[in-house]
């Protein structure tokens, strides 16, 4: 039953960036909370380490069987993630307003984070049936957009807009991806650009701030605009060659807000200057690229389409998590992928990247 | 065949695709490194300056100014050491009891703290200059969410008392006025850098001491004494209300050392709230503002007849039944006489008589006598804004200056050079350098310069200084002038001046008067020599009606405080049966 091939194609490449941009996120964790004047050192790290373990396991798993499996259980897949929102709303742990936990009692699970695989399983699943070669109508597109519908409101009602539009955000990119009718796509696209200013009226006045301070952080240093003017400080204080490791004044004396999770970019920035910020991005551009070249690579459109949700997924999250951090972007909750600390994050990251091996590995195999 | 092309083509169409969000996947990528590239590469410089203003801070510090004291050590200002309080109210854990508590040590309205503990703002004052105990006690009590802030506070705790003596000290430490601006480069503390690293949250967490000990400044003690300042204060401040007078100025000092032991000006200010006074109260008037001495001045002029020669005994000149003519001008008197001796022209102050000496003895002899004196010379008390009086020199002086300037118009003297020139008298003639300070110690309290007596000239010989104090003490006795001026039990060497002050117009038509006694007592050995002059005054303006019971007054408290024995005290203090009288 074993295929020797399977390891001939194992893509190992894939797997050491992985391994090196979690290796950076460990590193810049440890920084950021083991400031000069921390008391007790912050054992932080370690457990962003044990996540990694435990990801790597399920990543593990997650090749171990064809992902054309998955072909089948997506619906069951997405059906379980749909339920645990629901528990979530239900049961869920309130922090700062927002309900977006299931307390596991050892540790805290944030549903939304594999609700994203669970969309991407369902609409790869989903387009893979339905697309014409000319591309799918409005009525093609009515069922996603129920499938993407469902998690994104439920997301919503957490409240956390960040990860509901990176739901709408990866579902969209699938179906132009997918192809849409020509037609179809530019009605969508003027919808699109008429709704997303009507959405100013509907958000909080907390979001609307957000954005504002976007354009002028300064108007409000201290309060709505700290986030981002501090991060900026952070970020444009790292200059060139950065101020070394652990030597971030920004990182140490606690001016960065949330350092450790999604604002760590800034840390980098701050510590290794230009050179560290380009080298991350060229990473995260290297893994967009061998993610692209899996999707190139698998000849099935269900493997496609699920190696391509994958990889717009990773690359989203990259994007807008390093944009807000310099500014490009308002302030939304959304974690920078194996380098941001977060334990369903990690998990999650590492399971889709799992998927991507498997898919990779499988592309010789033939139905 | 066909189906495998149809795929082909499909797997083609489906890579291009591939291609091309890899291409617009990259861009993306490429937007995010040019801001970047504008952060760090550009903007950096600016930002990286925000940065370390953000948590570094460069505090320019000063030493703890040093204290004043008086010549008794008494404390006339001193430096606090005073803590602001300030919080940072979304770090305080229970906003509702750290008002209670807050409130009740500080003795604040606890609504009032509580509402500013529940300020939206980062950062709020609760008070400033508290006292460091009740900081301690605040601190103690609520550990999170405040802020205590360090700094001095100059306190005059006797409020007015000598306040244009002492001057003040501007916010910032800096001495402004009178002896803390004179002696500001002793009384400042040293400058010192003080570094401060300090998190998001504002917490200090590197800083060095608060102030070190070399870093202090020096204390001075003043030959002010509190008492007689207070006495000094007290009389005319009473005497400014009998007579609805516009100021008073009095002064003592002490003939043998120059010491001054009173300057008091009124109208007065609060040297702690010296901003909302104006600004003319902020003068020590009796060196910054010169006045005419009036008959004062004629002492001085007998003082240059006798060293000329005349007798004040045996030379007599005729007084011209009050009215006298010069050219195109009168002299008057107030009281007719017809032949006068010097002694007796000092006595009753005809103005008639002393200018018919000053004709006698000629413009040379008189200026170089008031020169001598230190008349239109700064005595150099230490203490700033002193002016030197006018005293044109006798070369450009008119027949008429000649008259009125033995009776003291025509010049105009500070009253610190006048009570300074009748000390001198007192003195055998010798003229000392009125002092105010007396010594400067160092913050460990060892003495760093004392300030010994100084003799700036012989004023006038000790024999005629003498017989000048002869004809003081007779121009206070029954029939004199300052007969008033007597404090019960003491004698008296005075002279009253009533001297008319140029209106605006530069003439002395309806004018004011300047109503002046000076003197000293006991007449024998003399502790005080003491000016009175009381500009202004309403109904009675005579020297010896208005500013000779203000003298009395002053020497009588005064002695009382420094036990100056009465000259008639009784020898029997106790009775024959061993009892006391």
């Amino acid at each position: 039953m074993f295929d020797r091939r399977l390891i001939q194609y194992f893509d190992w490449s894939l797997l050491l960036l992985t391994l090196i941009i979690s290796g950076i996120g460990v590193g810049l964790i440890y920084s950021s909370v083991n400031s000069v004047e921390a008391v007790t050192p912050s054992k932080i790290h370690l457990k962003q380490l044990s996540w990694l373990g435990i990801g790597i396991f399920i990543m593990t798993c997650s090749f171990l069987f064809s992902y054309k499996k998955l072909d089948r259980y997506a619906p069951v897949i997405y059906g379980a993630c749909a339920a645990m929102l629901v528990a979530v709303l239900l049961f869920g742990k309130t922090v700062g307003g927002s309900t977006r936990w299931l307390d596991l009692g050892v540790f805290l699970f944030q549903p939304s984070e594999p609700a994203k695989i669970g969309v991407i399983l369902l609409l790869a699943h989903y387009f893979a049936k339905h697309v014409k070669p000319w591309g799918m109508g409005i009525r093609e597109l009515i069922v996603p957009l129920v499938f993407v519908m469902v998690p994104f409101s439920l997301v919503l009602l957490q409240p956390d807009l960040g990860t509901a539009l990176l739901l709408l955000l990866i579902a969209g990119t699938m179906a132009v991806f997918a192809k849409i009718e020509r037609r179809t796509f530019f009605v969508l696209l003027a919808a699109v650009v008429i709704l997303v200013p009507l959405g100013w009226f509907f958000i909080e006045d907390y979001q609307r701030t957000r954005i504002l301070m976007l354009f002028s952080p300064e108007s409000d240093p201290t309060g709505a605009g700290y986030h981002i003017l501090q991060s900026k400080i952070a970020v444009g204080s790292g200059m060139l060659y950065g101020k070394g490791y652990m030597e971030g004044t920004q990182n140490i004396l606690s001016f960065l807000p949330e350092q450790h999770t999604d604002f760590i970019f800034s840390v980098l920035a701050e510590e290794w200057g230009f050179v560290g910020a380009a080298g991350l991005l060229i990473l995260f551009l290297l893994f967009t690229a061998f993610g692209l070249n899996i999707a190139y690579g698998c000849r099935d459109d269900f493997g496609t389409l699920l190696a391509f949700g994958i990889t717009a997924m990773i690359f989203w999250q990259t994007v807008i998590n390093i944009g807000m951090v310099i500014g490009l972007m308002p302030v939304v909750g959304m974690p920078l992928p194996l380098v941001s600390y977060g334990g369903s994050s990690v998990v999650t990251t590492l399971l889709g990247i799992g998927i991507l091996l498997n898919i990779s590995m499988r592309r010789f195999v033939k139905d | 065949m066909k189906p495998k092309d149809n795929e082909k083509q499909a797997a083609a169409k489906r890579n291009r695709r591939i291609r091309i969000v890899g291409v617009v996947f990259t861009l993306c990528f490429l937007v995010v490194a040019a801001k970047a590239v504008y952060l760090q590469a550009f903007a950096g410089d600016a930002l990286s300056v925000r940065a370390v203003r953000e948590y570094k801070r460069d505090y320019e510090s000063v030493g703890k100014r040093g204290n004043i004291y008086d010549a008794q050590s008494r404390e006339l200002v001193v430096t606090a050491g005073v803590v602001s309080i300030a919080a940072r109210p979304s770090r305080i854990n229970n906003p509702a009891k750290a008002a209670e508590v807050i409130a009740e040590i500080l003795g604040m309205d606890q609504n009032r703290v509580a509402q500013t503990l529940s300020s939206q703002r980062p950062f709020v004052w609760i008070k400033r200059d508290a006292s460091p105990r009740q900081a301690e006690a605040i601190s103690t009590a609520i550990p999170q969410g405040l802020e205590f802030i360090e700094n001095y506070s100059r306190i005059y705790p006797n409020r007015q008392l000598a306040a244009q003596v002492l001057g003040f000290a501007g916010v910032d430490g800096n001495g402004l006025e009178g002896i803390e601006y004179y002696y500001d480069e002793y009384l400042k503390g040293k400058p010192y850098r003080q570094t401060v690293v300090r998190d998001a949250l504002g917490r200090i967490f590197q800083q060095e001491e608060a102030s070190a000990p070399d870093t202090e400044g020096k204390s001075l003690v003043l030959t002010i004494d509190a008492n007689i300042q207070h006495i000094a204060e007290q009389a005319i401040t009473r005497a400014v209300r009998r007579h609805n007078a516009r100021s008073a100025i009095a002064v003592a000092m002490v003939p043998r050392t120059g010491e001054i032991k009173a300057i008091a000006n009124y109208p007065t200010f609060n040297p702690n709230a010296f901003a909302r006074f104006p600004r003319s109260t902020w003068r020590n008037r009796a060196l910054t503002d010169s006045f005419e001495p009036g008959s004062t001045l004629k002492i001085f002029t007998a003082a240059a007849a006798m060293e000329s020669g005349i007798d004040p005994e045996r030379s007599f000149v005729d007084c011209e039944d009050g009215r006298y003519r010069i050219g195109r001008n009168v002299i008057h008197d107030v009281h007719p006489h017809e032949e006068l001796n010097l002694n007796e022209i000092i006595q009753y102050s005809s103005n008639i008589g002393i200018v018919k000496i000053s004709e006698m003895i000629g413009p040379e002899a008189l200026y170089s006598t008031l020169r001598r004196f230190g008349f239109s010379r700064k005595t150099g008390i230490d203490c700033p804004g002193e002016i030197a009086g006018i005293l044109r020199p006798y070369q450009s002086w008119r027949k008429i200056d000649n008259a009125t300037i033995a009776f003291g118009q025509g010049v105009t003297v500070t009253a610190i050079q006048l009570v300074n020139a009748v000390a001198a008298i007192a003195n055998d003639g010798e003229l000392m350098k009125p002092r105010i300070v007396r010594e400067i110690k160092n913050p460990d309290g060892s003495a760093f310069r004392r300030f010994e007596p100084e003799t700036l000239r012989r004023a006038v010989s000790p024999v005629i200084a003498k017989q000048l104090r002869e004809m003081m003490n007779a121009a206070t006795d029954r029939e004199g002038t300052g007969s008033r001026a007597v404090p019960d039990g003491y004698t008296v060497c005075g002279k009253t001046g009533t001297a008319q002050i140029l209106n605006a117009s530069g003439n002395y038509k309806n004018s004011d008067y300047y109503a002046i006694f000076i003197g000293f007592s006991p007449a024998r050995s003399p502790e005080l020599a003491v000016l009175v002059a009381i500009e202004a005054p309403r109904g009675k303006y005579y020297g010896g009606e208005v500013a000779a019971p203000v003298f009395e007054e002053i020497v009588r408290e005064s002695f009382n405080y420094m036990n100056v024995p009465p000259l008639h005290a009784s020898p029997f203090l106790i009775k024959e049966d061993g009892k006391p009288a």
